[in-house]
């Protein structure tokens, strides 16, 4: 088995159909993104939408084949580093945990997928999550995962969370409360690993930080993530200081998805 | 055969071709015993799954493109997916035409439990008719409106199972949920 | 009251744990530096096949068991400074050449219509070599002075059998034809033949040596 496992090589059964970054980006109505499309003015995910239901199944479909690929791409770093040369043994073993919890994930996003009526690979899967998985430096790669992506995880969690407490819908609320722990560990061993490995190497942490806001600015077309009151999801500053943020990395991102937003409405 | 008239007659921003969608539109409207003629208009800068009636005779009606669409290829016709659309807007039509829906307030007036109630009325019969399906997106739905409960449930079960529900009836079922 | 002046046996009569043991300590300590290698090269390689499998069931179950290879090799890591070995890495070692080629070859399949050979290599070679081995080491060691290797096998010979049956039971259920038939038998065939070689996960005497020498005839 080769290092470093293509994006474009993922094994799927015949069910899921792939999204290619260019299809994705290509598309004159706007990228999909939390169940709709950056080209709509997307307001924040309740049930009181008229199509608040339905977009939060397509979320959910997208949280489905996100926790595939996360679990994809923690099992990767268990393959793709040496201990000793690369990374610690520590550093594996929180990976293999990470494959645990990702595992379970799938399983409850399965299970919630039955719950809210969609049929697995209902719609379109694009591999952008994994191919921040794919980056050969463990640093940069468990910064623009457990940092970026899973911290994103966090905001998406807590918005559904609260969808599934406003709908009054049990089932929802409890498995995104579950899930949101998870990820609350999973962003944590990455602020921790990129302290530690970077302890002594300012430079390593300055292109660590650079990659991670590469992958949240690819998430944050037209803000869609944000503190305003109609952000389609809600960034989470309680859980993301659990997870290790300072404030000044929350207002950064806060900032970024202000940016975005006035950008895309100019 | 039931003439359809789709517009616009060429798209730009998806892959659709109007004379494929008119076919499948014209397919469902005999199903339902439509003979008249039907007019159809996509908005295909909106990839929202909405739809409405805007002319109940003659027939007009309007989706945003992403109504048709196959959620697993963006961008592309979903011929399933626009039994659906095509399906509910439709027999939504003929409800009003039989006089057991005299009393059902305009669409637009319609709140979201309505809404949802008729709907699942529809779809239902839909399934039997082998056009649309989807019984647990649409009990998903009919849920966020009517509560996670029991007696949601079995509401959901009767508007699904029922051939021939007046809108007074529908109203009631719908609102026991209310008062529950 | 109880009479707490009234003398007890220090081991109750339905104790009869023994203190002779085969392995002294840096025995024990080589042996477990073995199994951290074998569970290190187990739990990276499961992580790798996650992606590479299409089959939903099976990637699940991968990524989970992957977790418990790597908290065994963690208990057997932390067990290690306990046997007077500060540098776990300096045992962290393959028995010898034929384990790392039995690995190497174990590890080789990444297509994803290998799903098969994959699975073969892991739950019907090396997790039951694994189980003879720990099996081995847990009945032949002192109960007394190194029941903290025991209680770790305990633990960990818990999580193979359940991973062996969930690991068997997918073989099976995937194993439609003949030819698939073949193609887990040919590979299983390939892979027990390193294993052989290697004498074990632990090497010769990975599950000690039932035949006794017949002594000379007058
Ligand atoms: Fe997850
Ligand atoms: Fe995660």
């Amino acid at each position: 088995m080769r290092k470093i496992f293509p994006a474009e090589e993922l094994a799927r059964d015949g069910r899921f159909i792939r999204q290619t970054n260019e299809q994705r980006m290509g598309d004159p109505r706007g990228a999909r993104i939390a169940g709709g499309n950056s080209g709509d003015r997307l307001a924040k995910l309740t049930p009181e939408l008229a199509n608040g239901p339905d977009r939060a199944r397509a979320l959910m479909h997208g949280i489905f084949v996100g926790e595939i690929q996360a679990l994809e791409g923690a099992g990767r770093t268990c393959w793709d580093f040496e201990v000793g040369e690369d990374v610690p043994l520590e550093l594996k073993l929180d990976m293999a945990r990470q494959c645990w919890d990702e595992a379970r994930h799938c399983e409850i996003s399965v299970a919630l997928a039955e719950h809210m009526g969609t049929e697995l690979g209902e719609y379109a899967e694009n591999a952008l999550l994994y191919e921040a998985a794919c980056n050969p430096d463990p640093v940069l790669r468990l910064t623009g995962v457990n940092r970026a992506l899973e911290g994103l995880a966090i905001d998406v969690f807590n918005t559904m969370k609260e969808f599934g407490n406003m709908a009054g819908d049990p089932v929802l609320e409890f498995c995104e409360d579950w899930m949101l722990a998870d990820e609350v560990t999973h962003v944590k061993m990455g602020s921790d690993w990129l302290r530690r490995l970077t302890e002594n190497d300012k430079e390593r942490l300055d292109k660590a930080l650079e990659f991670q806001k590469v992958v949240d600015r690819l998430f944050s077309f037209n803000g869609f993530r944000g503190e305003e009151d109609d952000s389609p999801i809600q960034l989470t500053r309680r859980f993301r200081e659990l997870a290790g943020f300072s404030d000044d990395e929350i207002d950064e991102i806060a900032d970024m998805s202000r940016e975005a937003r006035v950008e895309a409405s100019s | 055969m039931t003439q359809v008239s789709v517009t616009p007659e060429s798209f730009e921003m998806v892959f659709y071709d109007a004379a494929v969608i008119g076919e499948v539109v014209a397919e469902v409207a005999e199903r339902l015993g439509f003979e008249e003629t039907i007019t159809l208009e996509i908005d295909e800068r909106s990839p929202l799954g909405r739809s409405k009636i805007t002319s109940y005779d003659p027939i007009e009606l309007w989706v945003d493109g992403g109504a048709l669409e196959n959620t697993k290829r963006p961008r592309q016709f979903g011929t399933a997916r626009a039994r659906d659309t095509i399906g509910r807007l439709l027999l939504r039509i003929l409800d009003r035409r039989s006089g057991r829906f005299n009393e059902t307030p305009d669409d637009d007036e319609l709140d979201l439990m309505q809404f949802a109630a008729w709907d699942v009325h529809c779809v239902g019969r839909l399934e039997r008719l082998g056009i649309g399906g989807q019984r647990q997106r649409r009990l998903y739905q009919f849920r966020n409106r009517h509560g996670f409960s029991d007696v949601a449930d079995a509401a959901f079960e009767q508007l699904w199972d029922s051939s021939e529900l007046s809108w007074t009836e529908i109203e009631r079922i719908s609102g026991d949920c209310r008062t529950a | 009251m109880t009479e707490t002046k009234r003398p007890r046996e220090p081991f109750a009569p339905w104790d009869r744990r023994a203190l002779p043991g085969l392995f002294d300590v840096d025995e024990t300590a080589k042996r477990v530096g073995h199994y951290k290698w074998v569970e290190l090269k187990l739990f990276e390689a499961l992580g790798g096949w996650v992606a590479t499998v299409p089959e939903l069931d099976v990637k699940m179950r991968l990524g989970t068991h992957c977790y418990h290879h790597a908290w065994h090799a963690d208990l057997f890591d932390k067990r290690l400074p306990e046997l007077r070995e500060m540098k776990t890495d300096r045992l962290t070692l393959p028995a010898n050449d034929h384990m790392v080629a039995f690995i190497d070859a174990m590890t080789e399949p990444e297509e994803a219509a290998m799903t098969i050979e994959k699975l073969v290599g892991v739950y019907r070679v090396l997790i039951p070599h694994k189980i003879a081995a720990y099996t081995y080491h847990r009945n032949a060691t002192s109960e007394i002075t190194d029941m903290p290797t025991v209680r770790i096998l305990d633990f960990i010979l818990q999580d193979e059998f359940n991973d062996w049956r969930e690991g068997e039971m997918l073989i099976q259920s995937m194993i439609e034809t003949e030819e698939e038939l073949d193609r887990a038998m040919i590979h299983q065939t390939k892979l027990e033949k390193l294993m052989l070689a290697a004498g074990g996960i632990a090497g010769p005497g990975s599950i000690g040596d039932p035949y006794v020498e017949i002594p000379e005839e007058n």
